[in-house]
């Protein structure tokens, strides 16, 4: 029963092995569970959109929670100039919290437990806020990295600090999702092996535990997507808004 | 009969909306999202400037310098975003 605590991170494939010019594109646990949250968030949202009642039932209710929740929170951190970038992080939103939250069922696989997938997106907002900072203030865009009022001989010097700073974002933004997700599933199934392993005079206060432990991991895993989808707007709002 | 019911409730949950039972929930988890944002800022920040650091060693051949170098500049840097989140938080209090 002692089963190593990091199993649960494997990925491993799921059908034939594709290879798309000497690319491995096989379909895995990761994808299946990634096609699962999107489908969930499709059904989700259609159900909850089909009738557009004025006394929404529940379902609909949920669906209205979680759009004027993202609305409030960009307009409150980014300011009306991000109103059309509301689809953008309403999808990023809703796909990281579903996919912490299928993480929390048993058996299931945690996609963004993998430094791969939180990356991948972190990296991807980087490139497109600084495309849009750059079409939107054109190479006045520059001037995130030179701060005012800054003595001309420490210039170069706050310069590489700041571009440090901003180079650092994406790394910050992935390693946060991805080590708060994969710290507790590890500890989770450490204190499930603990449970196996003291038997039953023993056992019930690591059970105690992580029961607790279960409900401060459903915690992590909304706040988490929170703070990924709050920080992509604090970023967007330095791009859009220019004011350092 | 039901018009009546809705209508009470409807200005029970107007009441409850007046008493912004929301928006002290939504600063609490926005406290805590900034609280999660200083940890990994401050360690993200040595990271890169030591990833820099090192590219740029294997560039010039100028082992171990410009390591040295961007893994302090990468310390400054971390503790500059822990800073401005700080002020940020104060800011928004």
């Amino acid at each position: 029963m002692a089963s190593n605590p990091m199993q649960q991170f494997s990925v491993h494939k799921i059908g034939p092995e594709i290879k798309v010019a000497g690319i491995d594109l096989s379909f895995t646990n990761a994808s299946l569970f990634m096609v699962i949250s999107a489908s969930a968030i499709l059904l989700f949202l259609f159900l909850g959109t089909k009738e557009k009642k004025i006394i929404p039932d529940k379902i609909q209710l949920i669906a209205e929670m979680f759009y004027s929740f993202v609305a409030k929170m960009i307009s409150d951190t980014a300011g009306s100039k991000a109103k059309p970038y509301f689809p953008f992080i309403f999808s990023l939103f809703m796909f990281v919290l579903f996919c912490n939250m299928f993480g929390m069922l048993p058996y299931s696989f945690t996609v963004t437990s993998h430094i791969i997938v939180t990356m991948l997106m972190a990296v991807f907002i980087l490139i497109a806020v600084t495309i849009i900072g750059f079409l939107k203030h054109g190479f006045g865009y520059l001037k995130l990295f030179v701060p005012s009022g800054v003595p001309v001989i420490l210039l170069p010097l706050i310069t590489v600090i700041e571009v440090i700073s901003y180079l650092s974002r994406p790394l910050s933004l992935s390693v946060r999702l991805f080590a708060n997700m994969m710290a507790g599933h590890t500890m989770l199934k450490v204190f499930g092996g603990f449970v196996v392993s003291l038997g039953i005079l023993g056992g019930w206060l690591p059970l105690g535990f992580s029961v607790a432990l279960t409900g401060l991991e459903v915690l992590v895993a909304f706040l988490q997507a929170y703070v990924f989808a709050i920080l992509t707007c604090i970023y967007l709002n330095d791009a859009l808004n220019l004011h350092h | 009969m039901l018009e009546k019911k809705f209508k009470t409730r409807l200005k029970i949950a107007k009441s409850k909306l007046k008493k912004d039972y929301m928006s002290e929930n939504d600063k609490r988890s926005s406290f805590m999202g900034s609280a999660f944002k200083i940890g990994t800022d401050l360690v993200a920040a040595v990271g890169v400037g030591t990833i820099i650091g090192f590219i740029l060693d294997s560039w010039f051949d100028t082992k171990p310098w410009l390591i040295i170098i961007f893994f302090f500049l990468g310390a400054v840097a971390g503790i500059l975003n822990v800073i401005r989140t700080a002020n940020r938080m104060q800011k928004e209090d």
